[in-house]
């Protein structure tokens, strides 16, 4: 086995796998760490929205990062999907938001026309009723409208995340799952990172690994900003195709289940779901969808969304461990195309990035002070 | 029993909820009432009695002449259920238990969440999936479905009629055939031929055990009627659309038969799905090659309150599971008070007393019935996750080239695992194959996690979970 690499990247979840792929792919030779068959990850609970819409409404440097993903995401898509053979679904349908009741859609409308405030060309427009059941014509009577954005898609993420394994492999790359990092030592210039079974030296090391940055982000300097908040879903039998556009809390998946998800709890035990929790996931989604009432769920589950203090991605380099690198989101599908070329491109470079350095850590700082 | 009509007539609160009407839960909810335990049993079948004595309370003269003795005396504790006055809810869907002993219920459309003091979990054993080439081909099903036909409408199946495998209830389901008349096709043993040395040893033991001498005039009485093929490798089902033959190797030759039905099974083990998802510690026992939840001999998980007993703890039969349940019970009713020392200690020394003999050699049946590890872990050619269609070399695909590490990994590539049996069929077949592969034990691999609802419910009944306690307050 090769011990040696010119980069590390610690994580093998979506943002870990995108990093690696991005850096094998530009010829650097990359080694990817993962943890053991069960451990704290996102990336394999996630609801696989390729989602602009909303986002970024506080921080439009954000939403434009988003948007320029989503737009890459094609050819993403496409180069994944000639390298390994599996087609990854990735659509562009448009995306809706569905409002139940007036109170809901007037908020959806100011969130967005703020958005719209900073970004001239947002695109996005508001559906009334009638409007929106021409295009989603099983939609409940209890919908009073929607909000519509061009740009929203999704994906088969499960998918995405076994194609950027493969596609790493393809290029050269090196995994090495279970093997949870435990420590990072300086070795001369680079890094020794310590697993259960043996050393690895990098030149570089990107922590990638969610919750996990936390604990690692100590070793290099890093205070990192991030907690869980878990999202539960339930996701149904499948079904012919009826749902042709992705919602933000339903959507169906090209195997034909349809995926119901639709909260936001402050807890980090993603072992569990709440019968409350889902039950209320369940009568929205009835509401909004009727002839969902009759369709099996075959299963629930929650998972741990990575957020930061202000739910915006952080990309930083640490000034006491220079060539460690933080990357975290909470967004590991949609901005899959963003890390793998816009993002993997500046951190070999190291020039400076305007859009990159937006997200840096200094955010947190002048908000402290 | 007292038997309830609707899941409206069940309380909010218990002492005990069983869950399984076999053996196992009968007995232990006629013991915990005896003490005075508000107990109610939940089970998913029409009526009493388990996989092993299903329908025992509609049965006829002529099936229990067919069916034997054992599944006769499934009557003297149906009966004894019966009398007691324990609640019982029929047809009733256990599709969660959370750690805090709170049960989700189905019935007819409508579903509930309860909760209770102290749980057992007496939901039995499964067949042990068979994962052959051709395995999911109408035509091929379980030994234990076609008993289930036979004890439920009298059905059999012939004429053309295989049964391949190995296990005591392989060639007791060829005996009920031969008493019910119906001619086998053969039988293709699929036992290794090493098993008996490495069983021989605990033989004696074995011979004290009342299933000895049953077991061998059984098998003796199948193989002067039947044509057996032993050693039986590389066994799969064949056929366009349909069961058509069955392909095998024996004695150094290749056979192929042409049949209408292959019934399959290589053994039973504990269903563990539920265990597993509230969070009881389970260790994989390499003798009985399943997993067993962690417990004390009364039954006790490693989640507080929460009991499991019979052949869902360890695959002992339904005499044991009998007494099995039987001390669970006590120890319940002890742990709620409701049972003074003098006579707990007289009970549990009755009980033990009545089960030893059935616990007594059952090391020799492990070992003499081992199954094939080509027939656990799927062949490259066999489809490995039935509800998402996953073949064997996909599996061995990823677990060699991705080096996905255990069954949840492999999942999330390749979806095995995700449907609505909630990996009941495969789970095994997949630690199997990724155990294979990284050249370490199953039990070092692990299992799926199991999510939420154990059984398929309509997203109708989890939105009207809510509605039915505000309508109640």
């Amino acid at each position: 086995m090769h011990d040696e690499f010119e980069y590390g990247v610690i994580g093998g979840g979506l943002v870990g796998a995108s990093l690696a792929y991005g850096l094998a792919k530009r010829g650097r030779k990359v080694v990817m760490f993962d943890e053991a068959d069960i451990a704290r990850r996102a990336s394999r609970g996630n609801f696989a929205l390729v989602w602009v819409q909303g986002k970024g409404a506080a921080f439009p440097v954000y939403s434009d990062w988003t948007i320029a993903s989503a737009m890459a995401w094609s050819s993403l898509a496409a180069e994944l999907e000639d390298l390994t053979g599996i087609h990854l679904h990735h659509r562009r349908p448009g995306g809706f938001v569905l409002c139940l009741g007036e109170d809901e859609l007037a908020e959806r409308a100011r969130d967005l026309a703020s958005l719209k405030a900073h970004n001239p060309d947002y695109p996005y427009e508001m559906l009334d009723r009638r409007e929106l059941a021409k295009v989603l014509r099983q939609v409940g009577p209890d919908v009073v409208g929607a909000s519509y954005c061009a740009l929203d898609g999704d994906v088969n993420s499960l998918l995405l995340l076994r194609s950027l394994h493969m596609a790493l492999a393809q290029h050269g790359g090196t995994s090495l799952p279970g093997r949870k990092v435990l420590d990072i030592g300086r070795d001369g210039r680079g890094f020794r990172l310590k697993t259960q079974s043996g050393e690895v030296h990098v030149d570089k090391v990107i922590l990638a690994a969610g919750l996990g940055n936390m604990e690692l982000g100590s070793k290099v300097g890093f205070d990192v900003p991030v907690r869980a908040q878990r999202g539960e879903i339930m996701v149904t039998e499948k079904i012919a195709p009826f749902l042709h556009h992705p919602m933000h809390i339903i959507r169906q998946t090209n195997e034909g289940g349809v995926m119901i998800g639709d909260s936001h709890e402050e807890a980090d035990d993603y072992n569990s779901v709440s019968m409350p929790i889902q039950s209320f996931m369940a009568r929205r989604a009835v509401r909004m969808f009727p002839c969902l009432e009759a369709l099996n769920v075959v299963r629930m589950w929650s998972a741990l969304r990575v957020l930061s203090r202000d739910g915006y991605p952080i990309y930083a380099q640490s000034s006491t461990h220079p060539g460690a690198y933080l990357v975290t989101c909470h967004s590991g599908v949609t901005l899959a195309a963003a890390h793998a070329d816009r993002l993997v491109p500046a951190l070999i470079s190291g020039a400076r990035d305007t859009i990159i350095d937006s997200f840096g850590l200094e955010r947190f700082h002048a908000e402290a002070a | 029993m007292i038997g309830l009509n609707s899941i409206r007539e069940l309380d909010d609160r218990y002492g005990l909820i069983v869950i399984g009407a076999g053996p196992a839960g009968m007995a232990a909810a006629v013991e915990a009432r005896r003490h005075g335990v508000g107990t109610l049993v939940l089970d998913e079948n029409a009526a009493v009695g388990g996989q092993i004595y299903r329908s025992i309370t509609a049965t006829t003269q002529k099936r229990l002449a067919i069916l034997g003795k054992d599944y006769a005396k499934g009557a003297e504790l149906t009966e004894a259920f019966a009398a007691s006055d324990a609640a019982y809810l029929a047809r009733a869907t256990v599709w969660r238990l959370g750690a805090e002993r709170e049960v989700a219920v189905s019935h007819d459309g409508v579903s509930r969440l309860i909760k209770a003091d102290r749980i057992l979990v007496a939901t039995g054993a499964m067949e042990r999936p068979f994962p052959v080439a051709g395995w999911t081909l109408p035509g091929v099903m379980t030994a234990g479905a076609a008993q289930i036909l036979l004890k439920a409408s009298g059905a059999v199946l012939g004429p053309k009629t295989v049964l391949a495998g190995s296990g005591p209830l392989l060639w007791l389901l060829a005996s009920q055939y031969l008493a019910a008349k119906v001619p086998l096709l053969a039988i293709l043993d699929t036992t290794p031929k090493g098993n008996l040395r490495k069983a021989i040893a605990h033989l004696p033991g074995f011979l004290t055990s009342p299933y000895f001498r049953k077991g061998i005039g059984l098998m003796a009485r199948v193989q002067r009627a039947v044509p057996i093929y032993s050693n039986v490798e590389n066994l799969r089902a064949e056929g366009y659309g349909q069961l058509e033959h069955v392909r095998f190797r024996a004695a150094g030759r290749q056979h192929v038969l042409s049949v209408d039905h292959l019934l399959l099974h290589h053994g039973v083990v504990p269903e563990v799905n539920m265990l597993r998802s509230v969070g009881c510690d389970l260790v994989w026992d390499d003798e009985q090659m399943c997993w067993h939840p962690v417990a004390d001999a009364d039954g006790r998980t490693s989640v507080a309150g929460i009991y499991v007993a019979g052949d869902g703890r360890a695959i002992y039969g339904a005499e044991a599971a009998r007494f099995g349940g039987r001390r669970a019970g006590l120890e319940i009713a002890k742990s709620l008070a409701a049972v003074d020392d003098a006579t707990f200690e007289r009970t549990r020394a009755e009980i033990d007393k009545g089960a030893r003999p059935y616990l007594r050699g059952r090391i020799f049946l492990d070992r003499m019935f081992r199954p094939r590890q080509e027939h656990v872990a799927p062949a490259d050619d066999a489809i490995a996750c039935r509800c998402e269609e996953v073949m064997g070399a996909t599996v061995r695909d990823v677990a060699t080239r991705l080096k996905a590490q255990g069954p949840n990994q492999m999942k999330a590539f390749v979806r095995c695992g995700m449907g609505p049996c909630q990996g009941r069929q495969c789970s095994l077949g997949i630690t199997a194959t990724i155990a294979e592969i990284r050249g370490i034990t199953p039990g070092e691999v692990g299992a799926y996690r199991i999510r939420p609802p154990l059984k398929p419910i309509d997203v109708g009944q989890i939105a009207g979970l809510e509605t039915i306690a505000e309508d109640r307050h």
